[in-house]
């Protein structure tokens, strides 16, 4: 607006203040000033529009809507209120009303230029492909201006993308795209870069590769000038797809004949190689090997260029690249894999992998560049490989403890290269329980002294011994699964934090102390250790997961909350995010990001994670409140919870954890497998769709009122749910809980026999942890859970037929009620017993009571809202049957079953929760009393530092421990209070 | 120079590989929220590079813009962030994702090739001077205070490209300058 040329419009003088309020932040004097402006000039729309914006962010959106609507329908074309319109749509995220907008002023205006431009970047918005088309080839013919022919190509490639039927793509929206440019091609008139990068995409996306390889080697490639190497890319690509391996393998070579340290050229190199020795094909006698210069088909010619390389590396006086030394042990690996004895004839895989160590061992990557090729070497030859490794280590003199230490940085390197190695070759694993604690002991002296050599690191720099650190905790971590001894966890806990003191921003060591924790049921230090990590945006789905499986399971409910939102957030941000950059990039040319932009967008909504933190926050907010600060109804209607919709996209769910976030060395078959990983995403999905199903039932809990037949309410709470229910036409039957229970009941089918069938399949200890869902089915809680979700269906039946005709109903409701008391009297039996436990000089961790007791809770909850609905029906079905007793002047006939049982079941409900509530408060007295100071516990070293570390990370477990009993206690307590509202 | 790598166009997949904690130790690498990453791909998609080591790591990566008036002679390339993983440091990869930049900024025409850098960070100061970039102004407090740590000034350091046949933009200038001084 600023650039509008000298003579100021007198209106845009008006308006400035108002602008500068909203700029401030200051929305209650933009409405006023909008106000006062707007009774001197009542025809100055804009005026309106700006108030609207201060009424949108004061909270007044309807006002503000209405207001809006009231300009819109004028169909301004001044650019002020335009603008103003736009940003005020977009605050109110509805972008697709910016659309009429513009299609409106383009109609009044049919030249603007600028309106035309608004009104594909309106569409582009809401992504109405068809219509940018449209708009696109509008403005071309306006203004002649290549981009705008272009954004019309590129909103068809879009369609084509879209589209849910293939075939339509390839027979009509690719073609007509690929038709549109050539006739540009044609007419010579292709100008930019862009414009042949987006020719390059319709090409290759109709699987045009022979046409797409003329494009890029002819002229018009020629203007792929951005990218480096962006001609020769294209090439290679296309070369591959089109399987001309002459081409491809003389380009290859060429490339590294130009830069010898580029990988993937090896690979095509190796890669066409092959496939021609496959093919017998020989050179051509005369002329050419290919269009790409010489080609080589044979083992040995392969063998030559590779030895070449190597040779001119030795003759380099500066240092040596690595790219030629690997590629001989790549060469070598290929030709194992063929069978071919010409492997031989380039050297002795273990002296060679020697040889790169003696050359890059003091590299860090030494261990990632050896580490795949180690499958070379036999295992018989593991020792002696490691051995010929650690001698080639400069260490100083064996010390006093039996060390030998290194004396720079180094030859520290080199030595925990060579332990990286041997780790990786299973020969730490292979250790006896002996030799395991020798090597721990190795370790940590060499991670103290390697921290002499970080004296002057900064805090955000690690230190350089820090992997020792993590090495030691992870032969813990081994001999911890090997004898099951708790003393050694908790060494590897004090290990672990004594790291930390000392590399404050040490991400490593943070996770593993967080896992850890973790695994002990201990949440609270967790929750600062993540903190610290300073986990940012995409960060919150790819290892959010580590936060929001333990802390709710662990009854640390506030920060469960917390975790979720944090996540929340970040997903929430993306759509606005994304949207404006693909509008950016049809700005700027950048055509194939705008697909992929997309397709970040999608892969965030579809996220695993957003909807396990999106059901899984719901539910707290249900446990926490529900019937207690609020009724369910109301709860549920606040979280604007739709039972009847499923909102979470099964089909396309997209597990993007980060399952590798933890640094290993452990030998392959201790490495998290493909399987793994299927079976954890399958796992995960279950027990969602468990959680998803709890919730939608809650949901629909809510919304029932008793039938129309039934006679009036008889408490005004009652009558007031029922009003509430039908003004919000929430109301549900529970005829529509029919279908989620037994999706319910499938599900926990399928889910049992998961756990049955993988329950001896356990991940690795580094790898995703395990969900809540072998816990839920072993302690009862789903099962228990489904019986209280089925009554209302039962009790409905019972509303219904009335209380005279029923007793076979009756008696079976009854007997429900006795089935969820022993139920939950079983679950309840589960919890008993100290969270920490100390016997014979051991100190015991068993979290699985605290997790079972969550479980406990989560059920009471979900059995209390079905209660509540019982007692609901029950109550009227009570005092109509008294009037008529009244009336008939009966004294003593027999209670109904189903009401005396119900008085039976919530008598035994508040018996069970006073006694949970003991058994916790005898729990957290036993864990106070505990004084871990002054416990001699076994197997705890003698050294004062070492101890202090270790105390302090158990008395972190025990915080923790009394922490998550309180708020499992108070929630108790809350809900045993609610229980005076079921009385009948 | 041994780097042994693949370079190729940072892409949106990227910035989940990004966040691995296990190559990058901190967050260095997400130091900027998305929108931030979507802008420099929505514009300069070719000088937004990372480099991947064989097993599919991200090893590193460079992003940077071409910005400035061509007529004043101040068009230029800008490096807004390089990062190297520790585990792949020392080995001169970070010289290399330079060296295509620079190359990158010669093909737009560019006069010079410039970046900031804290005062303290001596060992960056000293990476880029080995690659022949030197200090053409001090800009006062350009990084704002965090984490407890005051405001500090940055080196506005530049490497003439060859359309700068004279090497006029980078005589340093004698005074330093305040941060809303500069382009």
């Amino acid at each position: 607006m600023a650039a509008r040329g000298h003579v100021q419009d007198p209106n845009d003088r008006r308006l400035r203040p108002i602008y500068d309020y909203l700029d401030n932040g200051n929305n209650k004097m933009a409405i006023q000033q909008a106000e006062k402006l707007l009774k001197k000039h009542r025809d100055l729309h804009c005026a309106k529009v700006l108030k609207a914006i201060g009424l949108q962010r004061t909270g007044k959106q309807d006002e503000a809507f209405t207001l809006a609507q009231e300009v819109a329908g004028l169909e301004p074309t001044d650019d002020n209120s335009l603008q103003a319109l736009t940003i005020l749509y977009r605050e109110m995220h509805r972008p697709e009303l910016v659309t009429k907008l513009y299609e409106a002023a383009v109609r009044k205006v049919p030249t603007s230029e600028e309106y035309h431009s608004h009104l594909f970047m309106a569409y582009a918005r809401v992504g109405e492909y068809k219509k940018m088309q449209q708009a696109g080839m509008a403005l071309y013919k306006i203004v002649p201006k290549n981009p705008y022919y272009f954004w019309s190509v590129m909103s068809l490639v879009m369609q084509a993308i879209s589209a849910q039927d293939e075939k339509l793509s390839h027979t009509m929206f690719l073609p007509l795209a690929e038709r549109m440019v050539e006739k540009m091609v044609k007419e010579e008139k292709i100008e930019a870069e862009a414009e042949v990068q987006l020719y390059f995409m319709i090409l290759e996306r109709l699987g045009k590769y022979a046409e797409a390889l003329e494009v890029v080697r002819g002229q018009l490639g020629e203007k792929l000038t951005s990218e480096l190497q962006s001609r020769e890319n294209k090439c290679m690509f296309l070369y591959g797809r089109l399987e001309q391996w002459p081409e491809c393998n003389a380009l290859s070579r060429k490339l590294l004949l130009k830069n010898p340290d580029d990988w993937q050229f090896y690979l095509s190199y190796f890669d066409s190689l092959f496939n021609l020795i496959d093919q017998s094909w020989t050179p051509p006698e005369e002329g050419n090997h290919s269009a790409e210069g010489e080609v080589h088909c044979s083992v040995a010619q392969a063998i030559g260029f590779v030895e070449e390389r190597l040779a001119s590396e030795e003759v380099k006086e500066t240092r040596p690249l690595r790219g030629p030394y690997l590629a001989r042990l790549e060469l070598i690996s290929r030709l194992r894999q063929r069978g071919s004895p010409d492997e031989q004839q380039l050297g002795e895989p273990l002296e060679l992998m020697f040889q790169y160590f003696v050359k890059f061992g003091d590299k860090p990557c030494c261990f990632t560049d050896l580490k795949v090729f180690l499958h070379l070497l036999s295992p018989d030859h593991y020792v002696q490989f490691v051995n010929r490794l650690t001698e080639a280590v400069p260490l100083g003199p064996v010390g006093e403890d039996g060390v030998a230490l290194p004396g720079d940085t180094r030859a520290l390197q080199r030595h925990l290269g060579a332990a990286q190695l041997s780790r990786c070759l299973g020969l730490q694993h292979a250790l006896s329980t002996d030799g395991k604690l020798a090597l721990i002991h190795e370790l940590r002296a060499h991670y103290r002294h390697g921290l002499q050599f970080g004296t002057s690191c900064l805090k955000t720099e690690l230190q350089f011994s820090d992997m020792y650190c993590l090495m030691a905790a992870h032969v813990y971590i081994d001999l911890w699964i090997e004898t099951g001894k708790e003393h050694v966890l908790w060494q590897c806990l004090g290990l672990l934090e004594e790291g930390l003191a000392h590399s404050p921003s040490n991400a490593q060591i943070k996770l593993l102390l967080l896992l850890l924790f973790c695994r002990l049921g201990a949440f609270e230090p967790v929750v600062d250790l993540y903190s610290s990590l300073d986990a940012k945006h995409v960060q919150h789905d790819t290892i959010g997961y580590l936060l929001t499986r333990y802390a709710e399971s662990l009854g640390q409910f506030a920060a469960a909350s917390q975790a979720c939102n944090f996540s929340l957030r970040f997903f929430h941000s993306n759509q606005k995010d994304t949207s404006e950059y693909i509008i950016q990039a049809y700005k700027y040319g950048a055509f194939e990001k705008i697909p992929e932009f997309i397709a970040f967008r999608n892969r965030l909504n579809n996220s695993l994670h957003f909807a396990q933190v999106r059901t899984e926050r719901m539910l707290l907010d249900l446990y926490l409140d529900a019937d207690i600060s609020s009724t369910l109804e109301e709860s549920v209607k606040n979280m604007s919870l739709c039972p009847e919709e499923d909102d979470i996209p099964w089909d396309s769910l997209r597990d993007n954890r980060d399952l590798d976030v933890f640094v290993s060395w452990n030998p392959k078959v201790q490495q998290l497998s493909k399987e793994h990983r299927q079976l954890s995403l399958e796992e995960e999905s279950l027990w969602l769709r468990l959680r998803s199903l709890t919730l939608r039932l809650a949901g629909c809990l809510s919304g029932l009122c008793h039938s129309p037949q039934a006679p009036p309410p008889a408490t005004p709470h009652a009558q007031r749910n029922a009003e509430k229910s039908a003004e919000n036409g929430v109301a549900s039957k529970p005829a529509d809980m029919q279908p989620l229970l037994g999706q319910l009941e499938r599900t926990l089918g399928q889910a049992a026999q998961f756990t049955d069938k993988h329950a001896h399949q356990q991940y690795p200890f580094l790898g995703p942890p395990p969900t809540r869902l072998p816990q839920a089915l072993a302690n009862g809680s789903c099962q228990c859970q489904l019986v209280a979700l089925q009554l209302p269906l039962h009790v409905q039946e019972l509303e219904t037929s009335g209380l005279d005709q029923s007793a076979e109903l009756q008696a079976q409701i009854a007997n429900l009620f006795k089935s969820l008391t022993v139920q939950l009297q079983d679950m309840l039996n589960k919890c008993k017993g100290d969270l920490l436990e100390v016997t014979d000089g051991r100190c015991r961790a068993q979290p699985s009571l605290l997790e079972n007791l969550v479980f406990f809770v989560e059920t009471v909850c979900v059995v209390l809202w079905v209660s509540s609905h019982c007692s609901g029906t029950l109550r009227p079905l009570k005092s109509s049957l008294q009037k008529k007793k009244k009336k008939k002047k009966e004294t003593s006939t027999v209670t109904p079953v189903v009401l005396s049982g119900f008085q039976e079941f919530t008598a035994s409900l508040q018996t069970l929760l006073s006694q949970a509530v003991e058994q916790i408060q005898d729990q957290e007295s036993s864990l106070t009393a505990l004084k871990l100071e002054a416990l001699s516990l076994e197997g705890l070293p003698q050294a004062e530092d070492e101890r202090t570390f270790i105390k302090a990370a158990m008395d972190k477990v025990q915080s923790s421990y009394l922490r998550s009993l309180q708020e499992v206690g108070d929630l108790l307590r809350k809900r045993a209070d609610t229980l005076k509202s079921l009385k009948i | 120079m041994a780097y042994m790598t693949t370079l190729r166009g940072f892409n949106c997949d990227d910035l989940f590989k990004f966040n691995n904690m296990r190559l990058f130790p901190y967050p260095l690498a997400l130091q900027y929220g998305i929108p931030f990453y979507l802008q420099y791909l929505a514009h300069w998609p070719e000088y937004f590079v990372v480099a991947e080591a064989p097993g599919g790591e991200l090893m590193g990566y460079i992003m940077g813009k071409a910005e400035g008036s061509v007529a004043r002679e101040e068009w230029h390339g800008h490096v807004t962030a390089l990062s190297v993983a520790p585990e792949f440091r020392r080995l001169g990869l970070a010289a290399k994702l330079m060296e295509m930049l620079e190359e990158i900024s010669e093909r737009k025409g560019g006069f010079f090739v410039d970046l900031f850098v804290r005062v303290s960070n001596q060992v960056a100061v000293n990476m880029y001077k080995q690659l022949g970039y030197s200090v053409y102004r001090t800009v006062i407090e350009y990084y704002s205070a965090s984490n407890g740590e005051p405001d500090e000034d940055a080196y506005d350091m530049r490497k003439a490209l060859s359309r700068d046949t004279e090497k006029k933009s980078i005589i340093p200038l004698p005074h330093p300058v305040r941060p809303e001084d500069i382009e």
